[in-house]
């Protein structure tokens, strides 16, 4: 690993794992979003030795193909995917919210998904199916 | 071998190469000063770098060696010491709101966090990066300068002190000798007669570089309602750094918090600002729009302070 290697290309390149996506790579657009630590982070903006010793949570690490996360469900169900780009940094923003609150009203669903940039939905029913999740994870 | 063509393609295609550098961990704060001391040129500082990757991919600046400050946990620390509140220069931005110091007195950096980028930049940048950044872009920089914030600068052969007016020298220039680091911002706390506000507008409403932010700090006497103190700031006045638009203040000392001391304000103002137009806004609308922001930082001082807006 370089020094000048980033946390997004070392999990993309190096480990394979082509889930989290590179939009901007200057942190505008946040589609690079992993947790680090538990907390949401974007990958493009940390250099991969910084993230030294840290415990990284990425889309793969959600549910698996038999057992679906509740927030992958939700997504599914309202058909909040199109191009697809951005839902893997949306479901881990996300989850960062429901595990820190489990009943958020929808402008904190708004706000906790505010760093990420959608250019296909309109962002109405990803905001749907994370509700939608959030009272699937309270039962 | 197709990998490796692959990983190389790749690069290209992202077409935002970083430069080839190397990273120095130090272990421990001696070891930091140490390497400091001994390296004065080609080194810069890193803190969790979200500001400073993108300027080494714009090529605006070129090192030979970043040094890692972001294993000093001992800087990530927001304490009150008498009347005096100290962040720690590694406290990202969430922990700085999440602190219990930080009460409700100190919203105002709830105001900032909540304009910040987004809930994964906040996680990432620091009030360190955020002052050493010294430009017009940086949102904790109106706010520290109306609270008359003051740093803290260590090298191994001591710490230094500056007022934050004194240490931004400049659009990225910085009063930081090459073997200091920067380790704690320091500020008088808030008090019951004394509040600050923060207004930011840009593009949209999330992930925002802003076209003008500004910071206002009101200290009043409650019952005659007149002012005590009053400081402004913009990310912008006559220069391309964050400053006091200490004309206007002077203007406003000591008048009753009104609705003619909001339009004197306004028109003093206007003659102070010498805003400049650029790719993103023009300056009669960043002279405008600073206006607007001023009303409703100064409005919501107000009505923090006495229970009411200045003006509707």
């Amino acid at each position: 690993m370089e020094s000048h290697e980033r946390l997004l290309d070392v999990l993309r390149d190096r480990l394979g794992l082509k889930g989290t996506k590179e939009g901007c790579s200057t942190g505008d657009c946040g589609i690079c979003a992993v947790l680090m630590d538990g907390k949401l982070v974007n990958s493009c903006l940390i250099f991969a030795v910084q993230a030294r010793n840290k415990k990284i949570v990425t889309i793969e690490g959600i549910g698996t193909e038999t057992n679906l996360h509740p927030l992958q469900k939700a997504f599914i169900k309202w058909n909040a995917s199109q191009c697809g780009y951005c839902i893997p940094a949306m479901i881990l923003a996300s989850k960062d919210l429901l595990d820190k609150n489990p009943t958020p009203t929808e402008d904190e669903i708004k706000k906790a998904t505010s760093g990420i940039l959608c250019r296909c939905t309109g962002y109405l029913k990803i905001v749907e199916a994370v509700k939608t999740a959030a009272q699937e994870m309270k039962k | 071998m197709m990998e490796t063509l692959y990983y190389w393609f790749h690069q290209r295609q992202v077409g935002r190469q970083l430069r080839r550098f190397d990273m120095y961990i130090p272990e421990n704060l001696a070891d930091l000063l140490d390497y400091l001391d001994a390296h004065q040129s080609g080194v810069h500082l890193i803190a969790n770098g979200s500001d400073l990757i993108n300027r080494i991919q714009r090529r605006q600046i070129n090192p030979k060696i970043l040094v890692d400050l972001s294993g000093l946990s001992e800087f990530s620390y927001v304490r009150k010491d008498g009347k005096t509140i100290k962040i720690g220069a590694m406290t990202t931005i969430s922990d700085i709101i999440a602190s219990s110091v930080i009460d409700t007195r100190h919203d105002v950096f709830r105001e900032v966090a909540a304009q910040f980028g987004g809930p994964s930049i906040i996680n990432m940048a620091t009030i360190g990066g955020n002052v050493c950044a010294a430009s017009s872009s940086e949102d904790l920089l109106p706010v520290l300068l109306v609270l008359d914030a003051q740093v803290r600068l260590r090298s191994k052969r001591g710490d230094r002190i500056l007022r934050l007016d004194d240490f931004l020298k400049g659009k990225r220039i910085i009063h930081l000798n090459p073997n200091e680091i920067l380790v704690e911002v320091m500020f008088p706390e808030l008090d019951d007669y004394s509040v600050c506000a923060f207004e930011k507008i840009g593009m949209r409403n999330s992930l925002i570089i802003a076209f003008v932010n500004s910071a206002v700090y009101l200290k009043l006497d409650k019952r005659t309602r007149r002012i005590e103190t009053i400081r402004i700031a913009f990310n912008r006045v006559a220069g391309k750094i964050p400053e006091r638009a200490k004309r206007t203040e002077e203007k406003l000392h000591g008048q009753v918090v009104n609705e003619h001391v909001m339009k004197e304000g306004l028109s003093s103002l206007n003659a102070e600002l010498r805003l400049s137009s650029d790719f993103r806004v023009s300056s009669e609308y960043r002279t405008d729009v600073a206006g607007v922001l001023f009303k409703r930082a100064l409005n919501r001082c107000a009505e923090k302070l006495l229970g009411e807006a200045v003006i509707v």
